[in-house]
């Protein structure tokens, strides 16, 4: 795809979110043959994209046409984006999230990403949403007479839709013309490579190699032969054999079967105490200070008097004994 | 050489890889847009929520590309900021909200000057 074609694309993908952001102070009925040319617009333009990569990025590349889930979940999670920054109600606007949130997840199980998805699902969908849900409702404010719907001002009226719209469309410019260009050039690891890879996250799990040999009767055994020989081979059928000796030194081999394939979560769990053992602890620490950084927020400060203070830390009041305490301002 | 053993880790084409960026570009633009031309603060913040959404999903779809874990090791620590950033924001918020009983953005717009 030549760069105009692709940048009149994400000119009629802008024009598209422009006109379903906008909304004109006066309604008409141009309002919703606007919202109507919107969608149109906007769905046109992400079907061009994703029909235009076919052509751009991997040129006679048979059988890469998109799945049926990658259709369905990312036009689910792209329309409900859409319609989370567009809609008046801030309560619909986090529950349209929910939504991306969802979609988002099946894409995660789509690259077989399946311990993210799940945890994607716990930890924004009930956690992170929740809390947003909470204090949407505490700041909603009240219907009254002047307002009945209970709608505020600022709700219902976006903010410089065109300038937003522009905006959106230089990146969405860049960042396709980038993908486009970028993604064709990328030399991912060929399938026997890969299998390779998927084998060797096994070496790293010695125990768990252990436990497979001694399922097959063999126990108190040394992994390896020796130096030369490596303790995992990889056939070119992508079959794995290990290689170890028993206490008598006797050399033995197993050939694993397809279930010892490291799963998802000991991959992911292994990658994150192994390469990165700083940063576990650091978000940890992260997680601490916003917890404490919160309820020093969320606390209604006090203004305590110099006779309260002496009071709370059991020490006698300055001077007058008997009066009175004297009526304490500045409070709240 | 028998394909389906083969067929057990199956790597991920150049264009399937280009198909979900697109769509991590799609969420992270309409996420900014939003966080543009919304007025409501806790909006925004969920607008920026949106925005994490884009980069994770093209974080985990490196990762699977290069079959390496990292990328998913990495959305963790973004699923962590993103729970940080959920709870410092909104307890700023309620604090604004305390003082001038609005959630307008532009409420605030004195703090420019």
């Amino acid at each position: 795809m030549s760069p105009a074609i692709l940048y009149a694309v994400c000119v009629l993908g802008a024009l598209g979110l422009y006109l379903l952001v906008r909304r004109p102070r006066a309604a008409g009925t141009g309002t919703r043959l606007a919202a109507v040319a919107g969608i149109l617009l906007g769905l046109g333009a992400f079907g061009w994209l994703v029909i235009g990569a076919a052509e751009s990025i991997a040129p006679g590349q048979v059988g890469a046409r998109p799945g049926v889930f990658y259709i369905m979940f990312s036009l689910v999670a792209v329309a409900s984006a859409v319609r989370m920054i567009t809609h008046t109600k801030p309560v619909y606007a986090a529950l349209y999230f929910v939504l991306v949130v969802l979609a988002s997840a099946g894409l995660f199980l789509l690259l077989e990403a399946e311990f993210l998805a799940f945890a994607l699902i716990i930890v924004y969908a009930g956690a992170i949403l929740i809390t947003y849900l909470f204090v949407l409702m505490l700041a909603q404010q009240a219907p009254d007479p002047d307002n009945p719907t209970g709608q505020a001002e600022y709700d219902l009226f976006p903010r410089e839709p065109a300038a937003g719209a522009v905006v959106g469309f230089i990146l969405l410019a860049l960042l396709s013309r980038m993908i486009f260009q970028g993604a064709g050039q990328l030399e991912g690891p060929d399938a026997y490579t890969a299998q390779v890879q998927a084998w060797n996250e096994l070496t790293r799990m010695p125990e768990r190699l252990k436990e497979l040999i001694a399922e097959g009767g063999d126990e108190e055994i040394t992994l390896g032969w020796g130096e030369e020989q490596p303790i995992l081979t990889v056939a070119a059928d992508g079959s794995a054999t290990v290689h170890y000796r028993l206490a008598s030194g006797e050399p033995k081999t197993l050939a694993l079967a397809e279930e010892a394939m490291p799963e998802n979560v000991q991959s992911v769990g292994l990658g994150l105490i192994l390469k990165f053992p700083v940063s576990l602890e650091l978000a940890g620490v992260i997680l601490l200070m916003a917890m404490f950084g919160a309820v020093i927020l969320a606390r209604r400060q006090i203004e305590l008097t110099e006779d309260e203070k002496r009071q709370a830390a059991g020490l006698r009041r300055l001077g007058h004994h008997d009066e009175p305490a004297p009526p304490r301002g500045g409070g709240g | 050489m028998t394909p389906t053993a083969l067929a057990m880790v199956e790597p991920l084409s150049q264009l399937t890889l280009g198909h979900f960026l697109l769509t991590s570009a799609a969420l992270f633009v309409i996420g900014l847009v939003g966080f543009l031309t919304r007025r409501n603060m806790i909006l925004m913040f969920l607008c920026t929520e949106l925005m994490f959404q884009g980069a994770a999903i093209a974080l985990i779809a490196f990762g699977r590309f290069h079959l390496d874990v990292s990328g998913q090791v990495f959305v963790i620590f973004v699923l962590t900021v993103a729970a940080a950033e959920a709870a410092l924001a909104l307890g700023l918020i309620v604090l604004l909200y305390r003082r001038k009983e609005t959630l307008s953005a532009e409420a605030w717009s004195e703090l420019k000057d």
